[in-house]
């Protein structure tokens, strides 16, 4: 029973180091040169799928049914900006969308289909949960369409989310 | 209630259980036989006292990024459905590695070389376990020996303690009822509305320290609670051999007792909460114990309970044996800003112009660390109470003054300003500046207000709920005397007031918005960002450290990969951002012989590697990163070290997004012909 190594990912990584910076007694490395982050590049395409949140996937309409259905189930940990709570993740911004980035809207439904609301778990059905999702969306900046996101699987499986907007194909 | 008890003793799982029973290090000191020193993990911070240190020193600047996984152990199977929370940090004794998990809060024992399962011990709580306040796997367990016995004890969702047989995971019937001791009675009040839904949990760690274990007490988030009224966080010492409880302190006083009247017109009747969610400290030597304890009831509205409201956001020093108190220090009077006191107090002996100081030093949510003589409970570095804004909210009671440590410097950004936003391009300043306009801004102790739909729509604060540094707290050095916190300057919080409905809540003002929520921003992006960005400049979240001997801050970096909102932001194009580190509030440092250890609380995605987030270790003297590894989600919980079969282990629990709870042991690769 020696250790095993599952592959998949690799253990290692860049060898980014830190420097530091002088300053009187207080030794402060806020900003370091060397890190600067290459901004720009595109986003790794990790599933292979044709559209992403970008692509107007749910109607104004049913943003705002989501953000009636929000405030009465969610809001109350989540936040009402959105911005989490002591036990709860904030559901706007870049640490939501960095953990998201490059998953599908499938996962979404389905983590807060099968965890919420954490106290009594399953009573949202897949249409509830649907359009919280197209309001999380509205919140934060993917625009809406005319159609509605529709709850079943295979229609959420097909979009990717994207942090920021896919460039135009050539 | 059913209680079922999976015992899996494997053959050579036995035979080191075995031989674990016989060694002579055991027996040899029957009162502190495992401790960090010999490479063990025994408490939830590595010790007692909340040091989240250990002297090994394996794992070096020179070898970090070459850490290998040694194993991975996923916690799916342990509950009902997957967690996604994982939060716990293991503890490791004798060569096996003892944690929380799943969403029904199993116990795991795993060999600590291998991964491999030992035992599972699971309660079954039914409903109770449904209607817990604080759901899921929690933040780990406690170890007690006496050199024969050996006891796991946990606090299970529906708040039972529990003692099992670290050996074999079965309940140890000599302690409480069968095994249990129901946290929900025998606790100076009557828990309402019944033992089965009554409102009060715990999710922490238990900890133990001379034969007493000390259990906190948590409720739902708070900020827009159901009621005024609620059951009271109580803290109470057991008997670890018996489960007999041995005192319980008031942490809202009974009438009659002192600090009743700090809640006026009776208002420490109905008021609740006031519990200790995070974690107790032990000062095992001084038979001292000490209590961070939270907000009253109405995380951000106090018009019930007017007054200083102790011991409401104290720090309270309580006698280890008897609960009877030895001090308390108040950190915010009055508390509605959801600071809570999020955190283990650290114990830090630290030698301040000549003079050996036995202190405490309180790491929170407003990024400010508070340091105390832990015997007297006087500030090492004078606190002074400062004039703060008298807000305007109807009911509301306000205190006239805050406390403000003279040092250390705050680590965290704990107000908001007009300097404060974004400056990348004009145009995001532009826009950044006028989401900001429809909020107040203002420094730390900015009061809430009644939220308006022409503005304010609340105010922008820092700090509150999910500010600063959180329940990972810090960590401290005790052969450099330094203290070390992950921490985040970008948790925007509004602090808007909305008359509640009767039939939601009985309470004058809960934390709502006056616009629909979501559509603060106005301007089509999420409510607190631009284009994805947050509206404040970064670095978004930072480790810092700080010398105690000097309260001064030694070095600080920001902490976490550039997010891909910020990578990958088409606004930015062309900009050379530096590392801005990353906004999360479940970032755990971990402290060793040469590095400080903490993990990005975010993924990132990089055209350079998989999508992935990074185990980082600094080295501890300058806070140059020495290295990295990538692991599949975000570090959830504070990692630990252990040494075992010769090597040395970091465990750290990852999950977040769509990723579900796992642990993964990291060691050196083998060492090959040399």
């Amino acid at each position: 029973m020696r250790g095993r190594r599952l592959g998949g990912w690799a253990t290692r990584r860049l060898g980014d180091s830190a420097t530091r910076r002088g300053h009187g007694a207080l030794v402060v490395a806020l900003v370091a040169g060397v890190f600067a982050a290459s901004i720009g590049a595109a986003d790794t395409h990790r599933l292979p799928v044709a559209r992403t949140v970008w692509d107007s996937v749910y109607s104004a309409g049913q943003a705002a049914r989501g953000e009636s259905a929000y405030v009465k189930g969610c809001a109350r940990c989540h936040g009402a900006a959105l911005t989490g709570g002591d036990q709860s993740p904030p559901l706007a911004g870049s640490a939501f969308l960095g953990n998201w980035n490059g998953q599908s809207l499938i996962d979404l439904q389905q983590r807060i289909k099968t965890t919420m609301p954490s106290d009594s778990i399953g009573i949202y059905d897949a249409k509830f949960v649907t359009d919280v999702v197209a309001f999380m969306l509205k919140a934060n900046g993917f625009p809406a369409g005319a159609a509605e996101l529709a709850s079943d699987d295979a229609a959420l499986k097909d979009i990717a989310i994207r942090t920021s907007r896919p460039a135009p194909p050539n | 209630m059913l209680h079922h008890s999976h015992s899996r003793l494997f053959p050579f799982a036995l035979a080191i259980a075995l031989a674990f029973v016989g060694s002579p290090a055991t027996a040899q000191n029957a009162t502190k036989p495992f401790t960090t020193a010999r490479g063990e993990w025994p408490s939830y911070t590595g010790d007692a006292r909340g040091s989240r240190y250990s002297p090994l020193d394996q794992i070096s600047a020179a070898n970090f990024s070459t850490l290998e996984v040694a194993w991975r152990f996923k916690t799916d199977s342990l509950g009902p459905r997957p967690e996604f929370k994982l939060e716990s940090t293991p503890l490791m004794i004798g060569g096996t590695l003892y944690t929380t998990g799943g969403t029904g809060r199993a116990v795991v024992a795993l060999d600590a070389v291998t991964g491999a399962l030992k035992w599972t011990h699971k309660e079954d709580e039914g409903p109770r376990g449904t209607a817990a306040p604080r759901q899921l796997s929690g933040r780990g367990l406690a170890y007690w020996t006496d050199g024969r016995d050996e006891r796991i004890l946990f606090v299970t969702p529906g708040y039972r303690l529990i003692a099992l047989d670290a050996k074999t995971g079965n309940v140890v019937p000599a302690f409480g009822t069968n095994g249990a001791v129901d946290l929900k009675a025998d606790i100076d009040q009557e828990i309402l509305p019944d033992i089965t839904t009554g409102e009060i949990g715990f999710q922490g760690a238990p900890v133990v320290g001379r034969d007493v274990v000390v259990i906190g007490a948590a409720f739902r988030e708070g900020t827009a609670p159901k009621s005024y009224k609620n059951n009271k966080g109580y803290i109470r010492g057991f008997d670890v051999r018996t489960g007999k409880r041995l005192w319980t302190f008031h942490t809202i006083p009974k009438k009659g007792e002192p600090g009743y009247d700090t809640w006026l017109n009776g208002s420490a009747e109905p008021t609740g909460n006031t519990g200790v969610w995070s974690q107790v400290t032990i000062d095992e030597e001084l038979g001292l114990v000490y209590l961070p304890v939270e907000s009253p009831t109405g995380d951000y509205y106090g018009g019930h309970r007017p007054g200083n409201d102790l011991y409401g956001e104290s720090l309270v020093c309580l006698d280890l044996k008897t609960g009877a108190k030895k001090w308390h220090y108040q950190l915010v009077h009055h508390p509605i800003w959801d600071f809570d006191i999020p955190a283990a107090p650290i114990l830090a002996d630290i030698t301040v112009g000549g003079r050996a100081i036995k202190a405490v030093a309180q790491p929170t949510k407003q990024g400010i660390l508070y340091v105390f003589d832990r015997v007297t409970g006087k500030p090492v570095w004078p606190i002074e109470e400062k004039p703060v804004e008298k807000g305007e909210v109807p009911g509301e009671w306000y205190s006239p003054t805050q406390p403000m440590p003279t040092k250390p410097a705050a680590y965290a950004k704990n107000g908001t300003s007009i300097d404060d936003l974004i400056d990348f391009t004009p145009d995001l300043r532009a826009q950044a500046v006028q989401i900001a306009s429809r909020y107040k801004l203002g420094p730390i102790f900015t009061p809430p207000v009644v939220s308006k739909a022409d503005g304010p729509l609340g105010t922008l604060a820092r700090g509150p709920t999910n500010g600063g540094s959180n329940w990972p707290g810090g960590a401290f050095d005790p052969e450099t005397h330094t203290f070390y916190v992950a921490s985040s300057n970008a948790a925007a919080v509004v602090l808007g007031l909305v008359q509640p409905s009767k039939e939601r809540s009985d309470m004058d003002w809960i934390a709502g918005s006056a616009a629909p929520a979501g559509r603060g921003g106005g301007l089509g992006g999420g409510g607190l960002s631009v284009q994805g960005l947050s509206i404040f400049k970064p670095p978004y979240g930072t480790m810092t450290a700080i010398n105690l001997d000097k309260g001064e801050i030694a070095w600080q970096v920001p902490h976490g990969e550039t997010p891909d909102a910020v990578r990958n932001n088409e606004a930015l194009k062309g900009l050379a951002i530096p590392r801005t580190g990353q906004a999360g509030f479940t970032v755990g440092t971990l402290v060793t012989k040469t590095l400080v250890i903490a993990g990005d609380p975010q993924v990132t995605t990089l055209t350079t590697r998989p999508r992935g987030a990074m185990l980082r270790a600094y080295d501890k003297k300058t806070g140059a990163e020495v290295g990295s590894v990538l692991l599949p989600a975000p570090i959830s919980a504070s990692p630990m070290t252990y040494s075992a079969g010769g090597k040395q282990y970091i465990v750290v629990a990852v999950s977040g997004g769509p990723y579900s709870g796992e642990f993964i042991a990291l060691r050196l690769p083998a060492g090959g012909p040399q």
